[in-house]
């Protein structure tokens, strides 16, 4: 019988983007920010993001993993570096016995997801991939889903539209100017939490957000997928034209039990949608169909001199973070497996890289399992 | 098919009212008849049923005279009408050609006979490409041809049906969203690529590529249970967007249970808008804003679609047109 009243002492594994992730751990009452920790030979702005998170909560800051896992009686870790670093981190966490929660993506190469699964098994560990799979419009769709009220499921969409800008547009780039440098824009991003992709490593914005409408697919059809075909364009962003790295994109999707899906997914820019971006599922069976907006349910808000970029539609009752952590509570109690474990979220980024490459060669590409 | 002008109903330098015809059957007489009013520059003047139980239905059009069939209408009635509405299915293709051949505009089904062929005619011949003229598509497209969303980059179309708004067959229902991807972006894609579910071989949805990276994403689904159909149709421009969605455009009714949701309703201005076009396009001696290449644009990359999905390939264009 698991103590529900035990708190798992948790080590912040580097945090060096927006951190919604540790603070979310930390909101749960099962879990406990003991210490941030992260390798000593990383360069300045990470210590000083590492070093003020720790502040935050009057937590201390240690330049030395090893040391760190030696010295805090840790039972887990988070993980919240840049996307490149993901998975070494998760695996010396994992190699240590710690379960381990890291944020997406998972990683910028999937052989790195391959080392990171394997050494989830091999220590017994869990592992939570962080997603949106809780949030209530999503559940909404599984219930109805599961309900069988559309029948036999046939078919699932999503559309995953950010509208965020992510610096100068696309053609603004003059005669002799360098091309942006992507780290050093992520770096700056960092002040209004459009830094997802941070990291050295130029990704795409399938690669970065892919993760999240994948992963409603992937829950709600209940398979994974076996063969996609892409088309990725860079349209609105100068720094993606620099780095060679897609803002949008649509993959057509073949699931392992004969469903087949779409996913449109783009960083649209501010000026395309009112709020946050369209995000939407859709999904028809043999019965019928049902078509899912993800912000629901929002209240609207609206003021004299209110600030161009403020949303104006509030999403409400929004447990996702809460509920991600109990799910994960739940795992650490029980032994079950978390709602994204290493395996699906490995396989989800088999899918995001099998597109990325179908978009280069313009050519159906199979999903490695 | 290379004309742009085409003789117009001018009656010693006076502009005089087009006489239409419709050829159809009642349901289409219903239809036409309902905004037989907002119609200006022309009226109805014979209806030609296509059986022959719907011969009273052309009252539905006002004062017409109704022909046995369409060998009287071109032959002996041929002096009493300007232009011909053709509302037939494609097993009706010869009457295209009648049309043709006595030289009267006509207003119809792309899909109604070797419409290529047609296209030599002196006369000027608009396909009938209704989903155009949806008030809800023109908005899109006003915002698109005006600038303001910047260059198309991702559309996005769901049409979902039920099974007495599903037409017979897969071609009549791919070809007016192939139809708006083309029209949208300008072109025919580069690329097709196309999916059916092996549990719902009426499913289907096809991923078209355009130039400079454009890309449309469209599915179409037949299974929706008796009642309602949806529509969503969403473009991503370089600088904005524009979002034509039934779910945005839903109200509730509360009578018991949970609310059934309640579409605000287009009217029939996409039919009105598209008739008159057709007689202004008459009137002012031009082409329809539907081309003759439009339609078979449209016909020939939902040739592709259906190709691609029984070959399983990406199919890619012969010919950007």
């Amino acid at each position: 019988m698991a103590d529900l009243r035990k708190k798992f002492r948790v080590a912040v594994l580097s945090v060096v983007k927006h951190d919604y992730l540790p603070h979310a751990v930390a909101a749960h009452p099962r879990f406990e920010l003991v210490v941030v920790t992260d390798d000593a030979d990383q360069p300045d702005w990470v210590h000083e993001r590492n070093q003020r998170f720790a502040d935050e909560f009057g937590i201390s800051y240690l330049r030395d993993i090893a040391k760190a896992i030696a010295e805090y009686e840790l039972d887990m870790a988070v993980v919240s570096s840049e996307a490149e670093r993901h998975c070494d981190l998760a695996v010396r966490a994992a190699d240590a016995g710690l379960h381990v929660i890291a944020d997406k993506p998972m990683s910028t190469r999937l052989s790195e997801c391959d080392r990171l699964v394997e050494a989830v098994q091999r220590n017994n560990v869990k592992f939570l991939l962080w997603n949106r799979n809780f949030l209530p419009a999503v559940i909404q769709a599984k219930e109805v889903i599961q309900s069988g009220a559309i029948g036999e499921l046939h078919a699932i969409h999503v559309d995953f539209y950010f509208s965020k800008d992510a610096g100068p547009p696309k053609g603004t780039r003059q005669l002799g100017d360098p091309p942006i440098n992507w780290l050093e824009r992520q770096l700056k991003a960092h002040a209004d939490g459009s830094d997802g992709g941070v990291g050295i490593e130029a990704m795409g914005e399938l690669q970065i957000e892919g993760i999240y409408p994948l992963g409603y697919i992937r829950m709600l059809a209940n398979a994974n997928v076996r063969r996609v075909f892409a088309r990725t364009a860079t349209h609105f962003h100068q720094v993606n034209v620099d780095n060679h790295v897609d803002d949008l994109a649509s993959v057509s999707l073949e699931l392992d039990n004969g469903i087949v899906g779409s996913l449109c997914i783009g960083r649209t820019g501010a000026a395309s949608h009112p709020d946050i971006g369209e995000i939407k599922i859709h999904a028809i069976g043999s019965k019928g169909g049902i078509v899912i907006t993800e912000a629901r349910p929002e209240v609207s808000i609206h003021y004299r001199d209110q600030p161009p970029l403020e949303f104006r539609n509030e999403r409400i009752a929004n447990e996702n973070d809460f509920l991600l952590m109990d799910d994960f509570a739940r795992a650490l109690d029980t032994g079950c497996e978390p709602i994204l474990n290493a395996k699906g979220g490995r396989d989800i980024a088999a899918t995001v890289f099998a597109a990325v490459e179908s978009g280069k060669t313009g050519q159906p590409v199979e999903v490695t399992h | 098919m290379s004309r742009e002008t085409f003789p117009g109903p001018h009656d010693n330098g006076r502009q005089k009212m087009i006489r239409l015809a419709l050829i159809g059957q009642a349901k289409a007489a219903k239809s036409y008849g309902a905004i037989r009013t907002r119609l200006h520059r022309a009226v109805w003047a014979a209806f030609v049923p296509l059986t022959a139980s719907d011969g009273q239905a052309g009252q539905a059009l006002g004062q017409v005279t109704t022909a046995p069939s369409t060998e009287v209408l071109f032959t002996e009635q041929a002096n009493d009408f300007d232009a011909v509405v053709i509302d037939a299915d494609p097993g009706q293709a010869a009457v295209l050609a009648k049309a043709a051949a006595a030289g009267k505009p006509a207003l119809a089904s792309p899909l109604l006979a070797d419409i290529a062929a047609l296209g030599q005619a002196d006369t000027m011949l608009m396909p009938a490409h209704t989903w155009r003229f949806l008030p809800s598509i023109q908005a899109v497209k006003r915002s698109l041809d005006a600038g303001k969303i910047g260059e198309p980059g991702l559309l996005r179309i769901h049409r979902w049906l039920p099974p007495e708004a599903t037409p017979e067959s897969l071609t009549e229902r791919i070809l007016p969203d192939a139809d708006l991807a083309c029209w949208m972006f300008g072109g025919a894609p580069e690329k097709v690529w196309t999916l059916q579910t092996p549990s719902n071989p009426e499913y289907i949805q096809f991923h078209l590529g355009f130039a400079n990276g454009g890309m449309a994403m469209i599915d179409i689904a037949c299974s929706l249970p008796a009642g309602g159909d949806y529509f969503s149709l969403s473009i991503i421009g370089g600088t904005g967007a524009a979002y034509a969605d039934d779910h945005h455009n839903m109200n509730l009714l509360y009578a018991g249970d949970q609310p059934n949701a309640l579409r605000a309703s287009q009217g029939h201005t996409d039919l009105a808008g598209q008739l008159q076009e057709f007689v202004d396009a008459i009137h002012e001696q031009r082409q329809g804003s539907v081309l003759l290449k439009d339609a078979m644009r449209a016909i020939a990359v939902t040739e592709q679609i259906i190709e691609s999905a029984s070959s399983n390939h990406v199919i890619q264009q012969k010919e950007n047109s």
